[in-house]
């Protein structure tokens, strides 16, 4: 035998099946590149006489290190399916540090701290909304917009800025795409990837702006008096991203009805397939959007919700007329959506209509949206597959392809829905477990209600919940253990569990 | 006439016995014992090679053809015989024979050029829908990929008594549908409004396939329609039979013994219900209720196996059964073993093309009563004297335009509806106006 071929055949396998050093190539870059966004807070704190340093430190450490990571990890680099699933999770987990720097460094009373601090991060990322700041009326006005400007960043996804912006991430991209967007499966507008991604921000970007010149209107004409610029500028960042923070301690209640009906149709906009708007009103296709049947589903369920919700306010004359009727849907289409803005502390409320908010957090947008949860595609999915399914008993033989919009969609993809949802109920439940007994430990009051609904909260990235994390609450008093499980959910949630849940299985780190 | 006909299969053997006697025929074909089978029966001349070449095809002199008949059973070599020979002289009219529904579609969008297409598998559920579609009517036709149905039905004293000796206007008559014409013994009445129906009237109705059930349904109350037909087997032609039934309204249940092919029909036919079963297994038959369906039609590639699963049908209570036969012997067969039609799509393609030979107007499309009426499919002309005339308002002149297919959707005129440039019009007229009408149009 040839020597060289006996060396060939003695050299070790490698020890792991993923390019792990290639994944840290591209998540240093990634977070190189969004460690520039602290410069956009440092601005605002300096223009209002405030400290940029916790910005300009956190933007320093993250981009050197992120910097540094990438320019030690060069080289020729195996990036696949694999790698995508540990680019994404990793990405976010980092992202949400970076978020949580300024916080920490601030000193302030409010955010003191470390895992507050990336509780606070995470919140801001995943576009959920909830907050342990108890009176953000008192945070120093360049943290306040940094928290804002992270859930514009996080809304439509890291990645696909990334993807839309930045000149050649070494990766294929559909897949990070597919596991950082929302939804079962993604619609291209464009034969390549990037160019979906740069249409997708664009029209984030002009819908942000909309928002922006609207609500300003509102605050110049004097209709809204609280509306100031910055308020405008910052609500304007967390309503299309259906995020939430706000920077009233009392949310949209701060503000006029008309803003909140305006705020109310940005997150019906926010929640619906970007894929789907962008052909609607920018190719001019409005019927594509009109046949969609998520798109009627979900209208159709925001119209029940609301009006559920309104009955249920009604009755109990928890609000006078007008008052209920906003205020209903506005909560509805707030908790749908995933948003998390409130117009008035439904804490007070009957507990059907809590029932009702809870199951409204297990809904969500629409697939490809900037929302969290289920996602109305799946309900749609799954709603089919049992059809099939009793049809099934009755004639075993029969062969029924389970249709959307039409077309047929593949078996894999409903294995995929069945199982999406399967986890994903089984994460809410072990979520609120937990959370159940670490409050008796601690001694927290938190009821079984408050429990459910901050576990389903987290994970379908609404913010707010019952009890103590209610919309005027904060999630403060939570122990630091409570608030890792918290900070995991939203993780889990934003990144839709699979990309996650398969860097556990033996299989993704192994050949064999 | 000269006529080149390439591929000496079954469906050529027919075309050369019907046109031997009064044509001058040239047979082209790769396979030289068929050339030698037909030569030894007709006065033709034979010419061995591939009709999809141009050299083969000069050779045998196709710049002297009035028809070319490309009847291979391959789709591709018949058009681009076709094709081949519409380059080397315009003049030569072509008919090609497609397997596949979607020629017909891209020739009928003239997309393809081809005087005239033939698909034996929309020809065959022509055939099975005439006599399954309307079970009360004396014969029924269809126009237009089946939008448009043509029904004729004999008048009894049973008759639903609503439409009765009511004026027509009166008349509670399904919606798009029209009376094109009343025939009561040598008198045939283009009906007006006052007109009114009398038992013993023999009717023709122009109308969408709906209305043609619901006509049914007042002729003879109670016979009710076809509701539910089960298809042995989805190959091309169990498809091209489903598809059509589907589009009449007709529950359709097609059971297919290969999974993949009962994936991909299940996918194109969303009305179907498609099962993935092998059609031999009594078990299945009796849990499905198969027996209950008013038709069964067997439409798998081999005729034993139709004829097993048509014969187990049989026993298991099948009312009605049609086969699709496709070895000329299979009929007899299927006929002793008690199925109670055959359908031949080799032979109706056949027959068809024959027909087209003979008499080169696409248009006219079918003869009622003998000869003595006509159904034509025309297409309007910019400069018709009718166009842009409301249907109320033109003279009624032994002719009837009982359907419009606008932008490929039936429509069935009312009054105020407004005749345009390029709309086919189905026509109901007698024969000896034929010129007539044409012309007008």
């Amino acid at each position: 035998m040839i020597p060289a071929d006996r060396g060939r055949l003695r050299r070790r396998a490698p020890l792991l099946a993923v390019d792990v050093v290639g994944v840290l190539h591209v998540v240093g870059t990634l977070i190189a590149y969004l460690s520039l966004a602290t410069l956009v807070p440092a601005g605002v704190a300096l223009g209002y006489g405030e400290s940029p340093w916790p910005f300009l430190a956190a933007g320093a450490i993250a981009g050197g290190v992120g910097g540094g990571v990438m320019l030690l990890t060069r080289g020729d680099h195996r990036l696949g399916i694999r790698e995508g699933f540990l680019v994404v999770a990793l990405t976010w987990l980092v992202a949400a540090a970076l978020a949580a720097m300024p916080y920490a460094f601030s000193g302030n009373p409010q955010l003191d701290g470390l895992v507050d601090s990336y509780f606070e991060g995470m919140s801001g990322f995943s576009t959920t909304g909830g907050s342990i700041v108890t009176n953000v009326e008192e945070l120093p006005r360049g943290l306040a917009m940094w928290r804002q400007f992270t859930q514009w960043l996080g809304g439509i996804g890291i990645i696909v800025l990334a993807l839309a912006v930045l000149p050649r991430l070494r990766v294929g991209g559909r897949q990070l795409l597919e596991h950082e967007m929302p939804g079962p499966e993604i619609e291209s507008l464009s034969t390549r990837i990037r160019d979906t991604a740069r249409r997708v921000w664009i029209l984030y970007v002009a819908l942000t702006a909309l928002l922006f010149v609207i609500l300003l209107g509102l605050g110049l004409s004097g209709v809204d008096e609280e509306m100031t610029p910055f308020q405008a500028i910052a609500h304007a960042f967390t309503t299309i991203p259906t995020a939430g923070f706000s920077t009233k301690s009392n949310s949209m209640e701060a503000f006029a009805p008309a803003t909140q009906w305006v705020v109310i149709l940005f997150m019906v906009l926010g929640g619906i397939n970007f894929a789907l708007m962008y052909r609607a009103l920018v190719r001019r296709q409005p019927r594509v959007a009109a046949r969609d049947e998520e798109f009627r589903l979900y209208l159709a369920l925001l119209v029940l919700g609301a009006a559920v919700l309104i009955a249920e306010v009604w009755t109990e004359d928890v609000l006078p007329g007008t008052e209920a009727l906003r205020a209903a849907t506005f909560t509805a289409v707030s908790t749908m959506t995933t948003t998390g803005f409130s117009v008035a502390d439904y804490n007070t409320w009957p507990a059907l209509a809590l029932m009702t908010i809870v199951g409204l957090m297990f809904i969500g947008g629409s697939a490809g949206s900037t929302s969290g949860s289920v996602k109305v595609v799946r309900h749609v999915l799954l709603g089919k597959i049992l059809r099939r399914e009793i049809d099934q008993t009755l004639h075993p033989e029969i062969v029924l392809p389970v249709r959307l919009n039409r077309a047929v969609v593949d078996e894999r993809t409903l294995r995929a829905v069945s199982s999406f949802i399967l986890l994903y109920i089984g994460i809410f439940v072990v979520g609120a477990l937990v959370l159940a007994v670490d409050a008796a430990r601690t001694g927290l009051d938190l009821s079984t209600i408050d429990a459910v609904s901050v576990s389903a909260s987290m994970l379908s990235n609404v913010g707010p919940a019952f009890g103590i994390g209610g919309p005027l609450g904060s999630f403060e008093p939570f122990s630091d253990f409570s608030t890792l499980v918290m900070i995991g959910l939203m993780w889990l949630g934003r990144l839709e569990i699979i990309p996650i849940v398969v860097l556990l299985s033996r299989h993704y780190w192994r050949n064999a | 006439m000269k006529i080149f006909v390439i591929g000496a299969g079954q469906v050529g053997a027919t075309i050369v016995q019907a046109l031997h006697d009064e044509h001058e025929l040239t047979v082209i074909d790769v396979d030289e014992e068929r050339l030698a089978a037909i030569s030894q029966r007709y006065d033709v001349h034979t010419f061995e090679g591939n009709g999809a070449s141009r050299r083969v095809l000069t050779a045998a002199g196709i710049t002297a053809a009035d028809l070319l008949i490309a009847c291979t059973s391959r789709d591709e070599t018949n058009i681009v015989a076709a094709m081949i020979s519409k380059a080397c002289s315009r003049r030569t009219t072509t008919i090609v024979r497609t397997t596949n529904p979607e020629y017909l579609e891209v020739w009928r969008e003239g997309q393809l050029d081809v005087d005239f297409i033939v698909s034996s598998e929309v020809e065959t559920a022509y055939a099975i829908l005439r006599t399954v579609g309307v079970p009360s009517a004396r014969q029924t036709d269809v126009f237009a990929d089946g939008q448009v149905q043509m029904v004729e039905f004999d008048l009894t004293a049973s008759a639903d008594p609503s439409i009765i000796g009511e004026p027509l206007r009166e008349a509670r008559t399904p919606p798009d549908s029209r009376i094109a014409a009343i025939i009561r013994g040598d008198e045939v009445v283009i009906p007006g409004g006052a007109e009114t129906l009398q038992p013993g009237d023999r009717i023709v109705v122009i109308g969408s396939p709906h209305a043609a059930q619901a006509w049914g349904n007042l002729i003879s109350p109670g016979t009710g329609k076809v509701r539910d037909v089960v298809i042995f087997g989805s190959g091309r032609a169990g498809t091209a039979v489903a598809r059509l039934l589907l589009e009449q309204g007709i529950n359709v249940r097609l059971i297919e013994a290969s999974r993949e092919r009962a994936r991909v029909v299940a996918a194109e036919l969303p009305n179907a219900r498609v099962y993935n079963a092998t059609g031999f297994d009594p078990d299945f038959l009796e849990r499905e209720r198969i027996a209950d369906a008013q038709v069964a039609i067997f439409a798998m590639r081999d005729d034993l196996k139709n004829h097993f699963a048509a014969t187990l049908a049989k026993v298991h209570g099948a009312r009605f059964t049609v086969a699709i036969v496709h070895d000329a012997p299979s009929q007899e067969v299927f006929e002793h073993a008690g199925v109670d039609v055959t359908v031949n799509p080799r032979q109706i393609t056949a027959e068809e093309i024959v027909r087209f030979a003979h008499d080169p107007r696409t248009q006219q499309v079918v003869m009622l009563e003998g000869d003595r009426f006509e159904v034509l499919d025309l297409t309007t002309q910019r400069d018709s004297e009718y166009v842009g005339l409301r249907f109320k308002d033109m003279p009624i002149r032994g002719a009837l335009i009982g359907a419009i297919v606008r932008d490929g959707k039936a429509v069935f005129p009312r009054g105020d509806e407004v005749l345009r440039p390029g709309d086919r019009v189905i026509v109901f007229t007698e024969s000896q106006r034929v010129a007539e009408v044409e012309k007008a149009l």
